[in-house]
């Protein structure tokens, strides 16, 4: 019976199935909305959908250069890292798996999911790939710094000198103190988390390493069929994972008492956040060289961390 | 199990990929103007793809220089099944204006499959419109046709 609940967890409710939906209907309202800010209609909110399960009818071709086994597994081992991150994040009231140390295992399986991306597309030998996964390593090293500084600061806040790595705890925190990101020393933490999920997301003013119309989507460049679909589903389910993280490390503390009206509230907030921190931005930027993108994250973004690390530390 | 869904989206989102086959750059820029907010292609899911490993539909404008020939097939080879292959212009299919130089190849029929050929030089951001769109409803035929 233990095991039955376990496998509905990861495979059901919070963890793939419900990841992935909520991360293709985000994509989809982020589509339409930009659609709509250019004055276009846009397509429908489910058009992720429809390229997903498009991919997946389409003829997967392996390069002759490629390693079949990484060339095929990187999509898959991405795709199970992320469904596991999403059973260490509650969604309000509840958890589907928790213990003392969730945050740090959160940074360790999302950053599986963008080694996923550099490994495969290493393995299929395209020199636009080569550059593509340059580019990405680039880009996981200047985030990763200030997403580090705002999670120890968040634990700090929540725990005070015994630093709280634990989910559950933090939201226990703001049920009972009202949410972080109205905590003013919080604020600049926030704020910078807001700026480092586009880059994981790999969005518009960030997405040097996909770069579209410059090194033709790099590290994907020679995937086909399902092992991209599944590569564009990560994509997806980064961008659940990533409001959702934000969404309970800085808006948590609603307790409806039922676990249906908890998750719609939650993919409502999850919604807002991808409006704020990935729409928006993304409409209004082109996109930035790949020395300025570690610049700004080890300048800007880092500096807005730290101070509210130090604020958090001085017991602010 | 998800074998309608996967035909139905078939039709849905279908990627481009463009070839410039030694175009005089016209009908690149009425292919470009399809994907502007005046027409916005993308409200059928129509996406230009960077990389042909990524497209459904192959977009071919110009005339078939001696040059490009080979590449344009083995580019198009590269495509994954199902694809489409649609011509812009007049060029692809006569040759137009650039018909009996020694550098040109056209018609591009001698050497590819075409499943749409829109004629004009240019043709208008509609009628371009209308061949990719039934070349999207081509997409979904050829789908249903590859389980069967």
């Amino acid at each position: 019976m233990q095991i039955l609940l376990f496998l509905v967890k990861v495979l059901i409710f919070p963890g793939a199935l419900f990841t992935a939906c909520v991360g293709l209907f985000l994509a989809g309202i982020d589509r339409k909305v930009i659609a709509h800010m250019q004055k276009r209609i846009g397509p429908p909110i489910r058009q992720p959908m429809y390229d997903f399960f498009k991919l997946m009818g389409k003829e997967t071709i392996v390069p002759a250069r490629a390693n079949k086994l990484v060339f095929l597994g990187a999509p898959i081992a991405g795709f199970i890292s992320l469904a596991i991150v999403m059973l260490f994040i509650p969604i309000f009231g509840f958890t589907a798996f928790s213990g003392t140390a969730d945050l740090i295992v959160i940074l360790y399986f999302l950053t599986i999911g963008g080694v996923a991306l550099i490994v495969g597309g290493s393995s299929s030998g395209s020199p636009y790939a080569g550059i593509g996964i340059s580019r990405e390593m680039v880009t996981m090293m200047s985030y990763e710094l200030p997403f580090v500084l705002v999670l120890l600061s968040v634990a700090r806040k929540v725990g005070g000198s015994t630093l709280a790595f634990s989910m559950n705890q933090i939201a226990d925190y703001q049920a009972a103190n009202g949410s972080l990101l109205f905590s003013w020393s919080m604020i600049p933490a926030a704020i910078a988390l807001l700026l480092i999920i586009p880059a994981e997301v790999g969005m518009q003013p960030f997405d040097v390493a996909e770069a579209e119309t410059e090194i033709c989507e790099g590290p994907l460049i020679e995937y086909s069929g399902a092992a991209l679909g599944m590569f564009k589903l990560n994509t997806a389910m980064k961008m659940c994972i990533m409001t959702g993280l934000f969404t309970s490390l800085f808006l948590g503390g609603i307790r409806t008492g039922t676990v249906v009206c908890d998750a719609i509230i939650f993919v409502a907030v999850c919604a807002v956040v991808t409006l704020v921190c990935i729409t928006t931005i993304h409409a209004v930027t082109a996109r930035l060289k790949i020395e300025h993108l570690f610049k700004f994250y080890w300048t800007v973004v880092s500096g807005l961390a730290l101070a509210s690390l130090i604020l958090v530390w001085m017991g602010l | 199990m998800f074998k309608k869904l996967i035909d139905k989206s078939a039709s849905k989102s279908p990627w481009l990929y463009h070839i410039n086959s030694g175009s005089c750059n016209g009908c690149d820029i009425e292919l470009v103007a399809c994907l502007t907010p005046r027409y916005d292609a993308e409200r059928f899911g129509f996406k230009l793809a960077g990389s042909p490993r990524h497209a459904d539909i192959v977009v071919i404008s110009g005339p078939v220089t001696s040059q490009s020939r080979d590449r344009l097939v083995r580019t198009i080879a590269q495509v994954p099944e199902p694809k489409c292959v649609v011509t812009i212009g007049s060029c692809p299919q006569s040759g137009n204006v650039f018909k009996g130089s020694y550098s040109v190849e056209a018609p591009v029929e001698n050497f590819v499959h075409v499943d749409v050929a829109v004629a004009g030089c240019t043709p208008k951001p509609e009628a371009i419109m209308e061949g990719l769109y039934t070349a999207a409803l081509i997409l979904k035929k050829k789908r249903e046709a590859m389980h069967k």
